[in-house]
């Protein structure tokens, strides 16, 4: 039997590689997207910090908007840093 | 999930996580939890081998709009309110992560379990 491949339509998936399955802070899965967004993905990034933790970046911009002080990591209370 | 303001979403996953597999010697009511999600009781067991061991004590937490981002704010209620350094008569409870120290990552599971382990390391009431 011959097959004739007419067309096909391809599919791809897409992952965020983080150490962990869902965000520290709004406890919401990192392949979906932060409680004040709608779509995840370019719209609603991680961020990592040099402590090597990972947060959606609305949610950790919203804890060091918080603080007045410190800027603490919420998971290890290290200094937070950006990592590059 | 629609409807529900960020904080609620949050408390939302930690009252079903709470129900599913609660900490030992705890209990959500989650009927009043349900009712309203900013206020919870939570029914705590002293740890066995503690000066506690047998005691039962309440413990209410209010959680703000802003809510992981602020502490919520946890009082033992009731009429056993535990005699303890850390814990005033009228229920308030000093320790350093429901204030100073909070951070977005701590839950009620995490700050009951701090209570129960602040308790259990007292040695004389």
């Amino acid at each position: 039997m011959k097959v004739k491949v007419k067309s096909w339509t391809g599919v791809a998936t897409w992952r965020w590689v983080a150490n962990d399955d869902t965000c520290g802070i709004c406890r919401i899965a990192f392949e979906g997207c932060c409680s004040d967004c709608k779509l995840p993905g370019d719209d609603c990034p991680l961020v990592w910090g040099q402590c090597s933790h990972c947060f959606h970046i609305h949610c950790i911009m919203k804890w060091l908007n918080s603080q007045q002080v410190h800027h603490q990591c919420p998971m290890c209370r290290q200094e937070w840093k950006f990592k590059e | 999930m629609a409807g529900l303001s960020p904080s609620e979403r949050r408390l939302q996953k930690e009252l079903m996580s709470l129900m599913k597999e609660p900490p030992p010697g705890m209990e959500v009511d989650s009927d009043k939890a349900e009712q309203n999600l900013n206020l919870w009781t939570i029914h705590m067991k002293g740890a066995e081998g503690t000066l506690y061991d047998g005691e039962e004590f309440q413990l209410q937490f209010k959680f703000g709009p802003k809510y992981p981002f602020d502490s919520p704010e946890v009082t033992f209620v009731g009429n056993n309110i535990p005699v303890h350094p850390h814990v005033y008569s009228n229920g308030h409870i000093c320790l350093s992560i429901l204030t100073d120290d909070w951070s977005p990552a701590l839950s009620v599971q995490s700050v009951c379990l701090s209570i129960v382990s602040m308790l259990s390391s007292c040695k004389e009431k």
